[in-house]
């Protein structure tokens, strides 16, 4: 997957609206993300996973994390450009 | 309502009067400041007397200020803020020897009786709104988020360990949970600070009411607007604000979540509302 993003990465450089694109799609897996590691988190709260499924979700949503991180950096985009203003409503993610 | 706020200016009318504030006729503005010209293509700024209250018109051409044609020029921004601009600039001549009501940007009459007419109709509402602006004036309190203030340590180092020690599942959904922890109190304490800034500014206040935060794009990249209040003062008593804004700013519970910006005199306009008297958050 990365090594077809670097690929890519080639035809959108300079192109700004094939950019935007993929922006804006990353910032949707990255909100499906943040939503996976909270309701991780919530599920590991409530008591109700072995020792051995916890481990196998926090590294599962390591790995995602690390991914997300990578598919990013191969776009050059950064934390702070994955994100959409709503206006009135703030920001689709947390900005810290 | 008999008499309408805005009537279309019929097609042979080539002058329509446009307000611009209303004020007790005994505290009237004088002669206006030479440079001051209102809305470009228009007439003189003057002063129609309303029985008790006077306003302040000036007439401008029917045809660039009806309905569709006004709307078409106000979608560029450079056109709105000429015109808002004209518009605040004779509110401001106006208000500097008494309250005023301002009205809202190109309040538009047929003729100088339907103005006058609109303003009598709701003298006793003009006159309770004068009578509380006397001596008074708004100062803008806003609380903006510093980001970066309290860098969440744990990004750095949560990253270097990730890559030391990939195997380990739980630790990696601990550091999630530390930084939303961490995240959740730094917006928490923002929100504290934001909250006391607002309590102790009121104190000094006559009136205070929140307004709605503005652009996030103007706070700055990772700041957000904590606090976009109005503060209704007493003339002489913005002293006390200050004092009390400056305590704030150098108190570190405040100045390392956020920062204070204060701005004003400015003329009453968000408590000068004919629509809105019942929505605000006063101590009266």
């Amino acid at each position: 997957m990365s090594g077809s993003g670097t690929d890519r990465r080639v035809d959108l450089d300079g192109d700004t609206v094939g950019r935007d694109l993929v922006a804006l799609v990353l910032t949707v897996v990255e909100l499906l993300r943040q939503l996976m590691e909270r309701q991780a988190l919530r599920r590991v709260d409530s008591g109700e996973l072995s020792a051995e499924q916890i481990e196998r979700i926090g590294n599962t949503l390591m790995l995602l994390e690390q991914r997300m991180d990578e598919l990013r950096d191969s776009f050059g985009l950064l934390p702070e450009d994955l994100n959409l203003d709503l206006g009135p409503l703030g920001s689709l993610l947390p900005r810290d | 309502m008999s008499v309408p706020a805005y009537t279309a200016p019929d097609e042979t009318s080539t002058l329509a009067t446009c307000a611009f504030a209303v004020h007790l006729a005994a505290s009237g503005p004088g002669p206006f400041p030479p440079a001051l010209s209102g809305h470009a293509g228009g007439g003189e700024p003057r002063v129609l007397d309303a029985g008790e209250l006077a306003l302040i018109v000036q007439s401008v051409p029917a045809a660039a200020f009806a309905g569709e044609a006004l709307a078409e020029r106000l979608q560029d921004p450079a056109e709105l803020e000429r015109c808002a601009r004209a518009h605040h600039d004779v509110i401001t001549a106006a208000a500097r020897t008494g309250p005023v009501v301002p009205l809202p940007l190109a309040t538009l009459y047929l003729d100088d009786t339907r103005a006058v007419a609109a303003v009598r109709e709701r003298e006793a509402q003009f006159t309770r709104l004068l009578n509380r602006l006397h001596r008074r004036t708004e100062w803008g309190l806003k609380v903006t988020s510093t980001p970066g203030a309290q860098p969440p340590a744990d990004r750095p180092a949560g990253e270097t360990d990730r890559r030391r020690s990939p195997a380990d599942g739980r630790a990696y959904l601990d550091r999630v949970r530390g930084r939303q922890r961490d995240r959740e109190h730094r917006h928490e304490a923002a929100w504290r600070a934001a909250e006391r800034v607002y309590a102790v500014a009121r104190r000094t206040a006559v009136e205070a009411r929140r307004l709605r935060p503005q652009d996030p794009a103007l706070a700055g990249a990772g700041a957000r607007q904590l606090l976009n209040a109005a503060l209704l003062l007493d003339h002489g008593t913005e002293a006390r604000l200050r004092h009390a804004i400056d305590q704030l700013s150098t108190d570190p519970a405040i100045a390392d979540q956020a920062r204070i910006e204060l701005t004003g005199p400015w003329v009453p306009y968000s408590f000068a509302r004919l629509d809105e008297e019942a929505a605000t958050d006063g101590l009266q």
